[in-house]
């Protein structure tokens, strides 16, 4: 037990990873329920790594909600078909606006569904079916390095929950209550007694947006026109007709 | 409790309307029709044909649920009801009466606490066009396939127009909340309705949300002559009821959102306004409203039958080339009236001209494409 308690990191990583591992397609095809539970159980683990003193209805929705992402997530990354993958993503990113909604961002929510899900999923969708009308390919039945991606990305995860263990709950204090930023991480982390922005969530989002970080979203948009002019000049011209 | 109890009532009062509503629309439907095409209509069962919905209902629960061998099951069964459950969730935002006169037992607004209204329905909406998507391609049937590629365009480009012609009714009122746009319409009285100052959204929201719902002149994903049913070939029985449940669903709540955000939704001077507080003045209100969204359904089913279908390219350039610029021009002038103080009434002309100058400037620019292609094929002979 002891020795569990000491090494619970390292055992959560392990059991993540190695669901995640053997889930991976590859030429042969495994069980997948056990791994699956196995992933599920190191991602509550980590969970369980940060304190928590919320009420038991609302931790109750956020493991729900938490564990539902992180399960989409891992049948997204592991499915062979890319239908399912885009439709098991639309699915992890409802389920991450449900802990949006939970944090008093519901402005957020709905704006991440709309371009997510709504948008970008639908076009993933779009594209599929007009690229594989011949069934799913060669690359989709196996994954290149499953053990070295497996193995990087839960170094990147320990790295970031270490991170975050060590900056203190002080810190975060401190960034939840400057005046000005209640931008998107601020939004999150805000108290629900601030009337003022409580019911407004979108006038203070807007005026973090277009006011602290004016530079970084006007930046993002111009990239974004020139992403879209390059895309509509590579793009083959046909004289007429479309579908 | 009593929170959570009201809120059950709610929602099973409004599932219980709106489901009926949806029999009878398809009933008035074709009556509508039949008038429109000097013909009788449906009028066997019961005086004027009224049983017929209860008929149909009947026939189609009875009816075997055919799921053919080379489908994608999961999806396929998964379609219908993805179509008929994102188009009922957007009502939980709308306020279908006046909230402020509600009974303990049943508010008028299922989640009065969610001030996104807006957003709020517009996440849901764009998430309805999977149920399209994952039908067509999970029949794995090539018109079923080009029905769902065809909605998927469509419904994402029309999206924008549709977002961006509501900003400015969302400029305009300062929030999201529908129920709060619309108070501060009543409370304006008729020439505070949004109709005066944002005509042309009205305009482009109103085709906009015809062409999100694949109803007739924009039904180009289910259109008979060239893709047999499109999206829904290989359906039948009770999940393509599902399917139509959810496009009549979604035709109630765009004529409750017309109501609501350019028509002063239950406001109507004289009878029914904040003021009136005779007893029965919340059934007065109900009713308006009620009228208000039964003539924007009535107009709907009267458009069908009066345009034909467009074309896809034109379906496209509608959007891309008329709505947007549209949208966008309408929202910079609501931008510059609030920003410098103009009076809201200058909108008005505003709209008018944008519209008019918008038409002169497409049918010209038209006009001259025709001309140069017709001198291209001479000159080719």
């Amino acid at each position: 037990m002891q020795w569990i308690e000491e090494h619970w990191q390292a055992i959560a990583l392990v059991l993540l990873g190695g669901g995640i591992w053997w889930l991976l397609p590859r030429s042969v095809s495994r069980r997948r329920i056990g791994p699956l539970a196995a992933s599920l159980v190191g991602g509550y683990m980590l969970a369980r790594l940060f304190p928590a003193d919320s009420p038991v209805g609302e931790s109750f929705l956020f493991f729900t909600f938490a564990g539902a992402a992180l399960l989409c997530a891992i049948l997204m990354i592991t499915n062979r078909n890319p239908v399912y993958a885009a439709l098991w993503f639309a699915l992890a990113t409802l389920c991450v606006c449900g802990l949006f909604w939970l944090q008093f961002a519901p402005f957020l929510a709905a704006a991440t569904v709309i371009v997510y899900a709504g948008a970008i999923v639908v076009t993933f969708v779009f594209v599929i079916m007009l690229a594989q009308q011949s069934g799913a390919t060669a690359y989709d039945q196996r994954s290149r390095q499953p053990l070295l991606a497996t193995i990087g990305a839960m170094l990147l995860l320990s790295l970031l929950i270490n991170m975050m263990l060590a900056s203190s709950p002080d810190d975060l204090q401190v960034a939840a209550q400057r005046p000005t930023a209640t931008a998107a991480a601020g939004a999150l982390s805000v108290p629900p007694d601030q009337q003022s922005i409580a019911h407004a969530p979108m006038r203070g989002l807007g005026r973090s947006l277009f006011g602290d970080y004016l530079f970084a979203v006007e930046l993002a948009g111009t990239l974004l026109l020139v992403a879209t002019i390059g895309a509509i000049a590579i793009a083959p011209r046909r004289s007429r007709g479309t579908l | 409790m009593t929170e959570l109890i009201t809120t059950l009532i709610t929602i099973g009062f409004v599932l219980a309307c709106v489901l009926t509503a949806c029999m009878y629309l398809v009933l008035a439907e074709r009556k509508v029709s039949a008038w429109m095409q000097d013909r009788l209509g449906p009028n066997r069962v019961g005086p004027y044909g009224l049983i017929q919905p209860v008929a149909d209902a009947l026939k189609i629960l009875l009816k075997e649920g055919v799921i053919p061998s080379h489908v994608d099951k999961a999806l396929f069964l998964l379609a219908p009801a993805i179509s008929m459950f994102t188009t009922l969730l957007a009502f939980a935002v709308v306020p279908f009466g006046p909230v402020e006169e509600s009974f303990t037992w049943l508010r008028f607004l299922i989640a009065p606490d969610v001030n996104i209204g807006l957003v709020f329905i517009f996440a849901v909406g764009s998430l309805a066009v999977y149920g399209v998507i994952l039908g067509g391609w999970a029949s794995n049937n090539k018109y079923s396939a080009l029905g769902s590629l065809r909605a998927s365009a469509q419904v994402i480009s029309y999206e924008i127009p549709l977002g961006m012609s509501v900003l400015g009714v969302i400029l305009l009122s300062r929030t999201v909340d529908l129920n709060e746009i619309l108070n501060q319409q009543a409370k304006q009285g008729i020439f505070g309705w949004n109709i005066w100052c944002q005509p042309l959204a009205a305009l482009i929201f109103y085709v906009s949300s015809l062409a999100e719902s694949n109803r007739l002149p924009f039904d180009l994903s289910e259109c008979e002559q060239e893709l047999v049913g499109g999206y829904h070939t290989e359906y039948g029985g009770f999940r393509l009821v599902l399917f139509f449940l959810g496009e009549y669903t979604h035709l109630v709540t765009i004529s409750f959102l017309t109501a609501i955000l350019f028509f002063g939704g239950w406001h109507f001077p004289l009878i029914a306004t904040p003021e009136s507080a005779y007893t029965g003045a919340w059934l007065v209100k109900l009713l308006v409203l009620l009228a208000k969204v039964l003539f924007s359904v009535l107009l709907i089913m009267l458009i069908r039958w009066t345009i034909p279908r467009f074309r896809f390219d034109q379906l496209m350039e509608l959007t891309w080339k008329v709505f947007f610029p549209l949208a966008l021009a309408n929202m910079v002038a609501v931008m510059t009236v609030l920003q410098f103080g103009i009076n809201r009434w200058a909108l008005l002309p505003i709209s008018v001209a944008l519209f008019v100058l918008f038409g002169v400037f497409t049918v010209t620019a038209k006009r001259l494409e025709l001309a140069r292609r017709r001198r291209a094929s001479l000159a080719m002979h």
